[in-house]
Parts: C-alpha cells; sequence; structure tokens
C-alpha cells in the first residue's frame, strides 16, 4: 500500500472518531490505567484490563458517562511498583480524571498515591489485602475486591458452620501479603466461631517440594478434618497434588487465587475433587443475571470467551466509577468519593458498599463461594458474612 | 527408620532434578566461560509443547519426546541467536544476549499463548503413589531418581568413551589447543548447547511433573537453582555441578524438616547463609575443574 493511501486512511479513521465524538456532544473522560500487561502481575492484571476494556465499549454505546464519550488508556505497569507510580502520572499529566490501579497493594499502590496526590479517585481493580484502604492510601482511594477479612471469614463460616469441619490444617506461602493475610483472617475467625486449627505450617513460593510439610502432617495423631491451604500461582497446584498423592483426601479450602482454569485442568478428573474457594464472580446466569450479556459483549469483542473470572473485576471497576461520576455529576475527586461512601452497587462481583474514609473503605461485599469436583467448577452460591475479623 | 527413608527419598529425588538442571548448565558454561541466562526458557519451551501437543492423540511418551526435542531445538537457537554472532566479542555482550533471548521467549509465550499459566498433559503413573515403609511415596519421585541415574550414567559413558565428549571435555580444558588439534569449535559448542537443551527438556517434564501447569516464568526458579548448584560444586566441574544439585536439595530438605515454623519463612535466608559458608571455605566451589580457565 503507498504511503500516500495510509495517510488518507488514516485521516479518514481520525474524521470518523471525532464524528462519533461530537455526536455525544462532550468532551472526551479520560480513564487511565496503570495494569501491568507483562511481568509476575499480568495474570491477574491483564484479564482485568480486557474486561475493563469491554465495559468501555458498552458505555459509548450507552451515551457515555454524564454524556461525554469514554476513553480507556492503559500505559504497561510492568509488573513493577516505580513503572506503576510513572505510569500513573504521565497519564494524570494527559488529564486522566480516574485511575485504574492494578490488583494489588504491592503494585496498585504506587497508581493510588499518584491519584490521591492529583486529587482523583483511584480504584483498584482486585487488591484484597486490608492494606488496600484509605488509611495507608488516602481518602479517595478504594479497591473493587472484597477485603482478605471477608474472603477468610466466608472460608471460615463454610467449613465450622456449614460443613462442621472442626479441625482443620492451614498451611500459609510466605509469598507475599495477600497470602500472609488470608491465612491469619481465616485462622481468627475460625476460632472465634469456636472451631480448632491442630496445625499450621509454612511453605515458600516456588520450591515446588512439599515433602517436609506432609511428614510433619503425617507425624501427628488426629487427622485434619479441612486444609486451609493460602498460596499462590501454580504452587496450589502443587500443594494439592502433593497432599492428594500422600493419600491425604480431606477437603481442601482457599481464596481467590484457586480461581484459575488451567489449575483446574491440570488437577483434572483424578486430583480435582473436593476443593472449595471463595472469589469474585462465577461466569455463569446463576451469579447475576447481567453475566451472560457481558459474556457475550467479551466475546464478541474480544473474540474469545473469558479466560478467568477474574474479567468481571475489570467491566466492575469501570462501571462502578461510571455508576459513582453519573451519581456525583462530576469527575471531581472528593465528590467521586462521597459518592462511593454513600452508595450501595450491584455488580458481577456481587454487592458492594463501602464505609466511610475514617473507616478505611472497607469494602461490604458478597463473595461467591465454588466447588471443584472432577477437576470442573460449580456454583454453590453468594456468602455474606455478619461479623469479620478486625483488619 | 520410616522418616529416614522418606528423608532419603525426598532428597534424592530433589537432589537428582537439581543435578540434571545445573549440568544442563555447567556444561556449556565449561566451554564458553559463560552463563546461559536463556536456560531456564529451555524448560518453559519443553513446557508448552506439551501443552501444545496436548490435545492430539499421540502417546504421551511421544509427547514428552517432541517436548524433549524442541527444548534442543530451542538450545540450538540460543548458540544460534544470542551466543554465535558476539561469541568473540565481549561478556557483556554475550551477558546482554543471553538475557535478551530469554526476555524475547518469555514475552513471546505470553503474548501468543498467555500470562495465565496452562495446563500440560501427564501419565496416569505420573499421578500414582506406591507404599514404602508404610509410607505412600509419589511415583514420580521415583521416576525422578530413575530418571536421573539414568542420564547421568549415560552422559558420564558420553563424557568418558565417545570421540565427541572427549572433545568437548578438551574444548573445555583449553580450547585454543584442542582447535589447534583439529576439534572443529562451532561443532563442539552447538553439541553443548543441544545436549544442554536435552537435559532442560527432561528435566522440564520431571519438574513440571510436579506442577501440573506451564507459565513464561516457570524457567526462573531453576534458572536459579541450577546456577546455585554450579557455584557451590564448582563452575569448572561436571561431577561438582551434579555434586552441588545434590548437597542444595540436601540443604534445602534439611532445613524444611528442621527449622521451626517462625524460622521457616526465613529458610531461603538460612540455604544462602550456607552457601556463602561453603564458599568462604572454598572459593572456587567443592571440586576443582581444569586449571586453565581462559575464556574462548
Amino acid at each position: 500500500m503507498s504511503i500516500k493511501k495510509t495517510a488518507v486512511l488514516i485521516a479518514s479513521g481520525a474524521m470518523m472518531t471525532a464524528g462519533a465524538a461530537s455526536a455525544q456532544d462532550g468532551e472526551e473522560l479520560l480513564i487511565g490505567g496503570a495494569l501491568s500487561l507483562t511481568g509476575i502481575q499480568a495474570p491477574l492484571d491483564t484479564p482485568g484490563f480486557l474486561g475493563a476494556e469491554v465495559a468501555v465499549d458498552y458505555l459509548n454505546e450507552n451515551g457515555g458517562i454524564l454524556g461525554r464519550p469514554v476513553k480507556f488508556v492503559n500505559i504497561d505497569g510492568k509488573s513493577d511498583p516505580v513503572t506503576v507510580g510513572n505510569v500513573a502520572v504521565e497519564l494524570i499529566d494527559r488529564g486522566a480524571e480516574l485511575i485504574v490501579a492494578p490488583c494489588d497493594f504491592d503494585f496498585g499502590g504506587p497508581a493510588s498515591r499518584e491519584a490521591q496526590e492529583a486529587g482523583l479517585v483511584g480504584i483498584s481493580t482486585c487488591a484484597s489485602d486490608p492494606l488496600y484502604s484509605s488509611w495507608s492510601l488516602g481518602d479517595k482511594q478504594f479497591t473493587l475486591s472484597m477485603w482478605n477479612t471477608t474472603m477468610g471469614a466466608v472460608a471460615a463460616n463454610f467449613a465450622c458452620e456449614e460443613k462442621g469441619w472442626k479441625k482443620a490444617y492451614v498451611v500459609t506461602d510466605q509469598f507475599i501479603a495477600y497470602t500472609k493475610s488470608l491465612s491469619k483472617y481465616f485462622v481468627e475467625h475460625y476460632k472465634d466461631i469456636g472451631c480448632d486449627v491442630i496445625l499450621e505450617d509454612t511453605y515458600t513460593n516456588g520450591d515446588n517440594d512439599f515433602s517436609a510439610q506432609l511428614s510433619r502432617l503425617q507425624a501427628l495423631d488426629e487427622t485434619p478434618d479441612v486444609i486451609f491451604l493460602s498460596s499462590y500461582g501454580q504452587d496450589i497446584g502443587v500443594i494439592i497434588r502433593a497432599l492428594r498423592e500422600a493419600g491425604i483426601n480431606a477437603p481442601v479450602l482457599g481464596g481467590d487465587a484457586y480461581d484459575d482454569p488451567a489449575m483446574h485442568e491440570g488437577l483434572g478428573e483424578k486430583l480435582g475433587n473436593d476443593i472449595y474457594f471463595v472469589t469474585h464472580a462465577w461466569m455463569g446466569p446463576e451469579s447475576h443475571e447481567k453475566m451472560p450479556e457481558f459474556i457475550e459483549l467479551y466475546t464478541a469483542k474480544h473474540g474469545e470467551a473469558p479466560e478467568s473470572s477474574f474479567v468481571a473485576t475489570g467491566w466492575d471497576t469501570i462501571m462502578l466509577m461510571a455508576a459513582a461520576v453519573e451519581a456525583a455529576g462530576t469527575t471531581e475527586g472528593a465528590a467521586v468519593a462521597r459518592a462511593l461512601e454513600e452508595g450501595e452497587f450491584d455488580l458481577l462481583t456481587g454487592t458492594l458498599a463501602y464505609s466511610s474514609a475514617e473507616e478505611g473503605h472497607e469494602p461490604d461485599k458478597a463473595a461467591v463461594l465454588t466447588e471443584l469436583t472432577g477437576g470442573k467448577p460449580s456454583f454453590m452460591g453468594w456468602r455474606r458474612p455478619e461479623t469479620l475479623p478486625k483488619p | 527408620m520410616d522418616f529416614a527413608i522418606q528423608f532419603i527419598i525426598n532428597v534424592l529425588s530433589l537432589g537428582g532434578a537439581y543435578a540434571l538442571m545445573a549440568l544442563g548448565l555447567v556444561l556449556v558454561y565449561g566451554i564458553l566461560k559463560l552463563v546461559n541466562f536463556a536456560y531456564g526458557e529451555l524448560i518453559m519451551v519443553a513446557g508448552y509443547t506439551l501443552h501444545l501437543v496436548g490435545g492430539s492423540p499421540l502417546p504421551w511418551l511421544v509427547m514428552a519426546a517432541v517436548a524433549v526435542v524442541m527444548a534442543m531445538v530451542a538450545g540450538l537457537a540460543t548458540d544460534y541467536v544470542a551466543f554465535r554472532p558476539v561469541r568473540a566479542k565481549s561478556v557483556t555482550a554475550v551477558l546482554i544476549t543471553s538475557f535478551a533471548f530469554s526476555t524475547l521467549l518469555q514475552n513471546a509465550a505470553l503474548l501468543f499463548i498467555s500470562p495465565r499459566p496452562r495446563s500440560v498433559p501427564l501419565p496416569e503413573i505420573f499421578s500414582q503413589s506406591v507404599m514404602i515403609a508404610g509410607m505412600p511415596t509419589p511415583m514420580r519421585d521415583i521416576i525422578t531418581i530413575v530418571a536421573a541415574v539414568v542420564l547421568l550414567g549415560l552422559f558420564a559413558f558420553l563424557m568418558q568413551k565417545t570421540v565427541l565428549g572427549i572433545a568437548m571435555r578438551a574444548a573445555a580444558t583449553n580450547f585454543t589447543m584442542a582447535r589447534m588439534l583439529g576439534v572443529p569449535a562451532n561443532l563442539i559448542i552447538s553439541s553443548a548447547f543441544a545436549i544442554s537443551g536435552f537435559l532442560a527438556g527432561v528435566v522440564g517434564i520431571l519438574w513440571i511433573g510436579r506442577i501440573g501447569t506451564v507459565a513464561p516464568a516457570i524457567g526462573l526458579e531453576p534458572l536459579l537453582i541450577a546456577f546455585i548448584a554450579c557455584v557451590i560444586g564448582g563452575m569448572r566441574s561436571l561431577q561438582g555441578a551434579v555434586l552441588g544439585g545434590f548437597i542444595l536439595a540436601f540443604i534445602d530438605t534439611t532445613l524444611n524438616y528442621t527449622l521451626s515454623q517462625d524460622l521457616l519463612k526465613f529458610r531461603d535466608a538460612f540455604t544462602f547463609s550456607l552457601v556463602i559458608l561453603i564458599l568462604l571455605w572454598r572459593p572456587e566451589g567443592l571440586m576443582k575443574g581444569p586449571s586453565s580457565g581462559q575464556r574462548t
């Protein structure tokens, strides 16, 4: 193709966008994303990014936000906290009015701090450590995810009260704040409601060797009713394999890190049984009436069905921003933050209400409970605990 | 007694895998005196090949063989892409090209396949266990030990008895002299990369057999393990690398068994302190290689 022809095509493309913008009669609203599409954080941030893109298209087809067309620009944060912070600064310089932060306190925190500095609302797609709060990041910062307090409490209630599993064996991966605090809140709540932990053990992420922990478990006089395993990434599969191969068939319970189709497939029919986990969403009509529509839009945009339920966190983050800005009537940080604190939101990842900035913007959120049988997950329902451990 | 048997099996199976990883790394280092930082990605290539051929009706052993062949091809590609063009220039250049090749392969997997893990097909036997001394022991551990023994034996035979092995050892001792005596340099180096890829492929399958899934960053841990094992054993000695692998597995397993819960969180700090102690005692590593260590 000749250079001239290309230039004409680009020009006509630009005119088309300009036409669409004027049709909606307003200045473009820029949402900045610092999600990491490469590096260790990519498995969690990429689905969020893909989900957010679908939400932006949906909003633009339905009149935008406050009648303004929405533009979502994400610059790769490269799983590096410093880069994430720099990217956020650049997006704010370009005129971003809202910031989407990565899905973890260590990686997402820098983006939220820059947003706070600039007086903007920042929302992390799925950081679940209670460190992701207005206490540590500022009064305009939020996380879409439930905190680990909720995740731990739902797991504890399910094991101790719903199933009557009174004795737990707890394994904690020392990898990141998420893996450690999830175990901590599970143990706290589990003991509070009258059940016992018979053994706590530690695992180092990447070891791929669970033999020493197994020998300590096998040396006990009693057997656990349930195993609470807080790990991350591929190591969850490693540990469950090791447990099952050693003939330990007690049910295994965990958090949203289990929400990984490759792990389910990897464990397969033989090993993928009696596993339960607390997570954000279920990709079916059982969890939310809007879910099939989202999946349809997602498939149409990206040409394949969602790879993981984490895509819903990206969609929800954008939709939550849109709802709050519509309620506030402006994108001004303080007003949007107030709207978020005051509202109750019905999202694909559960109903959500935030506490005030003084109380840390603690999310009061429902969680999905999922069961794995024969390597196939199934939806067990929503859970919203009445009491939570203190963060 | 039961406990001792379990402990020994654990050390041997972990050590066997570590030793094979280390051997693949030190083989190239011995000749070129350069660390191949793209070594971990050979394991990744084996894993993704298994994933990609997973849907086919081939028997598992054929899939595994294809995966090993692809790891060898990737090993050869490392030589042609990252080493050969800049080998004669500076160490820094090769360091950077091998890092670059590693990043390239990782990001290719991330972009073209997925940043999320993918499952790999594993044979039934990988998830079965046998009773040894009253304890269920995974078959996979036994397979790893057997594979390590067979491969180490084959490798020793290759290096001691065949022309290729002797030429490779000669090249590792004094490359210039070996060339003068008619050893073809490129052939020897390419063979080293191919064997290194073969070892990475086999150990990759055993390693991924523990995990069940493959992800773009899967090679990092094996590269680190191989590197530490080589440093302990001596960067210039093939036997040293094997010994280093078993020692590292012994240290890790012992610490896993004996440290209290509060200290176990800092296990890696203990491991590395011990490695530092070994190096203070033997700065060259436990086994000395051939004395002339000039870079070629």
